[in-house]
């Protein structure tokens, strides 16, 4: 998994790529951070580049969607598709993190 | 650079690791044996040349060799490939080598040395490394100690959540009296996993299936599939109505489980004397159903994962059963391919196998024979745990 952050007007892009599995739980720790510290109260995580998420994966997704609504921010996910929108129609995530 | 052997022992405290010194030259032994010494290394051996340090090493436990080239008999590249070879020490091995002879030195490591320590002896020298390599062999070993008493936790942790599984013979004690034959596989990855399975009898013509997968891997992930088990065995009521069993097991992992831990699972209930599967599911994958009349069809897997959200409902949904219909329940290890993301595997692709192989392998054969069709490389150590349940209804009672 890699990653992007930028601020594009009132909102924060975070562009996640690659593969997000249990294996990038120190590296998403920063995204968390990055998340928590920025400024636009919209944070807006692009999983467009996302080619596939395993169960840890969405467990991140939940935790950084839990630390933006700590901090009185709101998250939304964009660019979902293929196995990543598969996983996120099954599991329904979209009842707890906005999906555009 | 300081020769001076004071200024290592001052700083030294007794080391009680066993130091061979092979050297032909009585002179030298003394030397080396003197400056150890006075640094605090006192289990000293001494052999005088290749044939004698070998009898050594074959008779006592050494924990580092210090070792002259040029010897009568057998000479040190000789016994440091013994000791690497024959003998399989992993000991440090510091062979004495010319600081001119470059060729030598490249021989040495070749042979299996850890280092080279300069002749003629430089006593500070001589004495830091024989410490530096001494610590890194007690760092190495330390590890693997600790390493390997984990790994006899993991594995005995592992055989405890096996034990939870029924057996096969209590599955169809189950099963055959209700129409159908269940038979289940499952499989944990090297790390611990946090799948499960289960089959509760209901009544008397129905049974439950459930299945489990807690997020993640590892030692939280098996600790909360002991829990999850408990949950499920303890709470009876409404087994009989998959919706509100999951919506109540959600509710007690809403408490149970931290931010960003959850669980996906199917719940189903089998009555083959009413030809029907009822179930619920948060975030499954889907299982399969394959007719007896060749067609098949996923089960809606979809839901909201356990454990995130209070209250949340489940619907439960209701599939037609026939004598001679299979149906397939598998985790997300089966399909998942996270190397190649391209060659996971769609439902359909899954529908087909189960349908080829079952044409040549039933009941608990199925599994093995699905998992070797699927999987190129069986050896392959998964990164994930593998659950598989096949109910197959028979109509016999």
């Amino acid at each position: 998994m890699d990653y992007r952050c930028e601020t594009r007007g009132d909102r924060f892009l975070v562009s996640i790529s690659g593969v997000l599995t249990f294996d990038d739980h120190e590296k998403f720790r920063q995204v968390v951070a990055e998340i928590a510290d920025c400024a636009p109260a919209t944070v807006e995580l692009s999983l467009a580049t996302t080619r596939m998420i395993d169960s840890a994966g969405i467990g991140m997704l939940l935790l950084a969607n839990d630390k933006a609504g700590r901090c009185g921010k709101s998250l939304r996910l964009s660019g979902v598709t293929g196995h990543v929108a598969k996983v996120i129609e099954l599991s329904k995530i979209d009842q707890l993190i906005p999906v555009d | 650079m300081g020769g001076d052997p004071q200024s290592s022992t001052s700083r030294c405290v007794d080391d009680d690791a066993v130091i061979l010194v092979v050297d032909d030259l009585r002179s030298s032994r003394l030397l080396i044996g003197s400056v150890l010494n006075a640094a605090g290394f006192t289990n000293l051996l001494f052999a005088s040349d290749g044939i004698e340090a070998v009898e050594r090493l074959e008779s006592e436990p050494v924990d580092m060799i210090l070792l002259d080239i040029v010897m009568p008999r057998m000479d040190g590249f000789e016994v440091c490939r013994q000791a690497r070879g024959r003998l399989g020490l992993n000991i440090p091995i510091l062979i004495q080598s010319g600081l001119q002879d470059a060729d030598q030195r490249a021989s040495a490591f070749d042979a299996g040395a850890s280092d080279i320590v300069s002749k003629p002896i430089h006593a500070h020298e001589l004495v830091s490394r024989v410490r530096l390599h001494l610590e890194r062999r007690r760092m190495i070993d330390s590890l693997q100690t600790y390493q390997r008493r984990m790994e006899d936790e993991l594995r005995a942790a592992e055989s405890m959540q096996v034990s939870l599984l029924k057996s096969d013979a209590d599955v169809a004690a189950i099963a055959q009296p209700r129409g159908a034959a269940l038979t289940t596989f499952y499989q944990a990855s090297n790390q611990l996993g946090g799948d499960l399975w289960q089959v509760f009898e209901i009544d008397a013509s129905r049974f439950g299936l459930f299945m489990v997968d807690l997020s993640g891997h590892g030692v939280a992930a098996a600790i909360n599939a002991f829990r999850v088990h408990m949950l499920a065995e303890a709470r009876r009521r409404d087994r009989g109505d998959p919706g509100k069993w999951l919506a109540a097991l959600n509710d007690d992992l809403c408490q149970m489980l931290s931010i960003g831990h959850f669980a996906t699972a199917f719940y189903g209930v089998v009555d083959v004397a009413g030809g029907r599967l009822d179930y619920a599911a948060a975030g499954a994958p889907p299982p399969i159903l394959l007719e007896a009349g060749g067609e098949w069809r996923p089960l809606d897997g979809s839901g909201l994962i356990l454990g995130c959200r209070e209250g949340v409902t489940y619907d439960t949904h209701s599939a037609r059963l026939a004598v001679g219909d299979h149906v397939l329940l598998y985790s997300d290890a089966l399909y998942e391919n996270f190397d190649v993301p391209e060659e996971s595997l769609e439902p359909h692709d899954m529908a087909a196998l189960a349908r080829e192989v079952l044409t040549s392998a039933t009941g608990a054969d199925f599994h093995q024979a699905l998992i070797n069709r699927v999987f190129a490389d069986e050896m392959a150590q998964r990164r994930d745990d593998l659950t598989l349940m096949l109910l197959e209804v028979t109509g016999d009672v």
